[in-house]
């Protein structure tokens, strides 16, 4: 049996990782990869007798797996884009396999390099790997366009790993999501890269000239052009992105944010499992749709497209649906309390629609309203738990 | 009557609850006390290896009160005292006479209904060693006689896994019960007598019990309804007692004699004979198991609950409290890609295994079932806690060793029901950091 093999070879490995061993610093690694293939034979010492029979891996594995929808679909969006501006056949296989030549190696030094960082902390820190990278690993890429370099991709990876969340004490501790530290690592250093038509699609070697070359723009950039007459909802349907378009996922865009559809597949299979917070994701889409028809209601007739936009598209365009259901859900950079995830949700739809419609300079507003929202869940925690505490009546047995 | 309608906790689907049947057991040929298990108590022994005792005989004091006695529950010679380490007395043993003698205690000026003076009944029931059954919230130590509690929980529902039902130990004991009642209502402004709803009465007077709650584990325990009826912060040192130590009292108190008789249930998935067998304070564990347990190694044997009680050895004896022993497996077996199973048979507080679908009784080991890990602030811990601390928070001004902040998230209201620790996603012993902050403050108010 294959298994028993590899269990032997742990067996048999497992003093040079030990005490005197000459890898003893590298044991945070193989304690890891042995806990991957193997559950740890550890029991409880006292009270309570027994445990639930969840841990943090599978905790994470249920986020990773609501996430392989979107980014299989992420997979085969970015082939399809790239084939679609390259006029090669746009069959489902040939698609799929060019958006494999083009994600995989972004999610391979994602996971390579994130894991380097976290076996060299643990290693010094001489604590466990903890699994939380499992995710940030993977939703790391797909916030990135497909045209990322590798190299850029590795040190965005490396700015969201250390300083996002190493330098706080790693899994648990750090204040912002990993991967969206990362993205804004990028999106600020190397704007060209992460902004403007031409990073949305990779565009292979042109075999036929006489194929028309499809705007590459994503529909947020597209609405950002509009003119103050303009319907936002007639300019995209023209480029050819209509509502049902936008929700299935079939556009330009960051690898893994084009599908609304299997964005909420995701977020539903969390909720059920009692992961994600429905709180943050219903509050945060209640933000959107309250800010946008509240924008609509002070629209006039000169007033710019944006504010006349059907709060519905916001939903649906760029990364919102990614962003709330993935990684505004984060439990750690969200805040822990039950009321104030309302309230955290609601903001993170308020500022993103504010971002989109009142400040040209991002297109994309998602990933500022949760990385500002980040910083306030400590402080909505703090309220909450302090109204919480009054009403408590104390307990406190003076002697 | 007062119904009270407790959300919050978890009853675990666990495999291996006793029967309510009752069987008696025979005549152990040792008994023993022991001191070491009982919580917060510094015992200063009075008798050596070698002496003759009877049922009723002072063993032990508590030097922090030198009134509260522990008594000898067998007749005959102190067999062998085992000391642990710093001399602590783990096991004070005795070996049976075959026709054991009581020590008798005056208790005939409680006979009829009147009203008696509080301090005779507290010292009768410190003479005749049955004090130490009642104990004192928050901490859980034992009860300070001059001090007038608001209040004095009786909880006869037990809804930790494999405990006696209440059923079986009340059956033929209802009007010892009766008479442990009216004594209690001496001791306190209001005797509080409280059952689960699904609880049966059994020839009780009805309003005997004054509040019953639906809910799940831990919803029987006094802490937990202190937290939900108390009004103002004095109510918090209440003193409870358990529903079968009542009928102690009330034999105590019929009879003039130090009562031994206990009903202890024998149950875990391991075990082959689930059910309650008669028998006495301090017998040897092997008394209980013997014959009625599955023959396996990689197995532990649990006295007094999966969820508060210790690991107790075969040579052992049951402690003064104990009503309980449970065998189940020891787990720690590895397996492969472990966390990847769909798990229909894996009992969990969380919706991520499909055993949120089964209803059949599971069997559970002691495995960890993972590593720790930081705390990812899940919340689950928060969503079980029956008397509302945050314990993510909380055990945060714990560790940093905050002990105002720690109060005010209501620490010493935490009736260690262990559940935020079963909860725990990243493996966290919340409810030690709890207990552990609970003794600490406690012993540092000197």
């Amino acid at each position: 049996m294959l298994f028993e093999k590899i269990k032997r070879a742990f067996d048999k490995n497992r003093k040079h990782f030990r005490d005197d061993g000459k890898l003893k610093r590298m044991y945070p690694l193989f304690e890891a990869l042995e806990a991957f293939f193997f559950t740890p034979e550890n029991v409880t010492k006292e009270v309570p007798h027994v445990r639930d029979s969840i841990d943090l891996k599978r905790f994470m594995s249920f986020v990773v797996v609501a996430l392989l929808p979107t980014f299989l679909f992420g997979i085969y969006n970015a082939g399809y884009q790239s084939n679609l501006m390259s006029g090669f056949s746009l069959d489902f296989w040939s698609a799929f396999s060019k958006g494999l030549i083009i994600v995989l190696p972004l999610v391979f030094v994602s996971y390579s390099v994130g894991f380097f960082w976290e076996i060299l902390f643990a290693s010094i820190r001489k604590h466990k790997i903890s699994e939380g990278f499992l995710v940030t690993g993977l939703l790391f890429p797909m916030t990135l366009p497909p045209t990322m370099p590798l190299w850029q991709a590795a040190l965005g990876i490396s700015f969201g790993v250390v300083i996002g969340k190493e330098i706080f004490g790693g899994t648990g501790r750090n204040i912002l999501n990993p991967a969206l530290t990362g993205r804004a690592f990028l999106f600020f250093a190397y704007p060209a890269k992460m902004t403007g038509d031409s990073v949305w699609t990779v565009v292979g070697r042109l075999k036929d000239q006489s194929v028309d070359i499809v705007s590459g723009a994503t529909p947020l950039a597209v609405s950002a052009l509009a003119g103050t007459h303009e319907k936002i909802e007639l300019l995209l349907a023209q480029k050819g992105y209509s509502f049902l378009r936008l929700f299935t996922g079939i556009y330009p865009g960051s690898i893994g944010e084009t599908s609304a559809m299997l964005c909420i597949v995701g977020a539903v299979f969390l909720m059920v499992a009692g992961i994600a917070s429905y709180r943050i994701i219903f509050g945060g889409i209640l933000g959107v749709l309250s800010t946008g028809y509240l924008l609509n209601m002070v629209a006039g007739d000169s007033s710019a497209a944006w504010l006349s936009l059907n709060p519905f598209y916001h939903l649906v365009m760029g990364g919102f649906a990614f962003g709330i259901s993935f990684m505004a859900t984060d439990p750690v950079s969200a805040p822990g309390m039950e009321n104030v995830k309302w309230v955290y949700g609601f903001a993170i739809g308020v500022l993103t629609v504010l971002i989109r419609v009142f400040n040209p300079a991002y297109s994309e507003g998602v990933m500022m309203a949760i990385l500002f929202m980040n910083l306030f869940a400590p402080l909505l925690d703090y309220v909450e738990i302090k109204l919480r505490l009054k009403k408590r009546i104390p307990n406190v047995q003076q002697f | 009557m007062i119904l009270l309608n407790i959300k919050k906790g978890f009853d675990l689907n666990i495999e291996g609850t006793p029967l309510p049947e009752l069987a008696e057991l025979n005549k152990p040929a040792f008994v023993a006390s022991l001191p070491a298990i009982i919580p917060f108590i510094k015992p200063k022994l009075l008798v050596k290896q070698g002496d003759m005792v009877r049922i009723g005989s002072k063993l032990f004091i508590d030097k922090r009160n030198p009134d509260i006695k522990f008594l000898s529950p067998g007749s005959g010679k102190i067999e062998k005292i085992n000391y642990g380490s710093r001399r602590a007395v783990n096991e004070i043993i005795i070996k049976l006479d075959n026709n054991e003698e009581y020590v008798e205690f005056d208790v005939n000026k409680f006979s009829g209904n009147k009203k008696y003076s509080r301090d005779d009944i507290i010292k009768s029931m410190m003479d005749g060693g049955i004090w130490p059954f009642i104990r004192e919230l928050p901490f859980r130590d034992i009860a300070v006689p001059d001090f007038m509690p608001k209040a004095l929980i009786v909880s006869i529902d037990n809804k930790e896994p494999f405990q006696p039902d209440p059923q079986v130990y009340l059956k033929e004991e209802i009007n010892l019960f009766k008479t442990g009642i009216s004594i209690l209502k001496n001791l306190a402004e209001n005797v509080y007598v409280l059952t689960s709803k699904d609880f049966i009465n059994i020839g009780m007077a009805d309003n005997l019990v004054t509040h019953k709650f639906s809910g799940r584990y831990p919803a029987d325990d006094p802490g937990v309804l202190l937290h939900h009826i108390r009004k103002d912060s004095y109510e918090n040192r209440a003193w409870y007692i358990n529903g079968q130590d009542v009928l102690l009292l009330g034999s105590f108190f019929s009879t003039g004699r130090y009562p031994v008789k206990r009903i202890v249930a024998l149950a875990g998935s391991l075990a082959k004979k689930r059910m309650h067998f008669k028998t006495r304070i301090g017998v040897p564990i092997n008394n209980i198991i013997e014959g009625r347990i599955a023959d396996e190694n990689k197995a532990r044997l649990i006295a007094g609950g999966i969820f508060r009680g210790y690991t107790a050895s075969r040579e052992s004896f049951l402690g003064f409290y104990e009503t309980s022993v449970a065998f189940i497996p020891e787990g720690g077996k590895s397996e492969t890609f472990g966390f990847l199973r769909a798990g229909y048979d894996r009992p969990s507080y969380s919706k991520t295994f499909l055993s949120y679908f089964n209803r059949l009784p599971l069997t559970t080991d002691c495995s960890l079932h993972g590593e720790e890990r930081a705390c990812v602030n899940c919340g689950a811990c928060a969503k079980v806690c029956p008397v509302d601390i945050l314990p993510q928070f909380a055990f945060k001004s714990i560790a940093a060793a905050d002990i105002e902040e720690s109060l005010s998230h209501g620490m010493l209201d935490c009736v260690e029901c262990g559940l935020c620790s079963y909860v725990c996603t990243s493996k966290i012993d919340l409810c030690g950091f709890f207990k552990n902050a609970k003794q600490a403050y406690y012993k540092d108010r000197a």
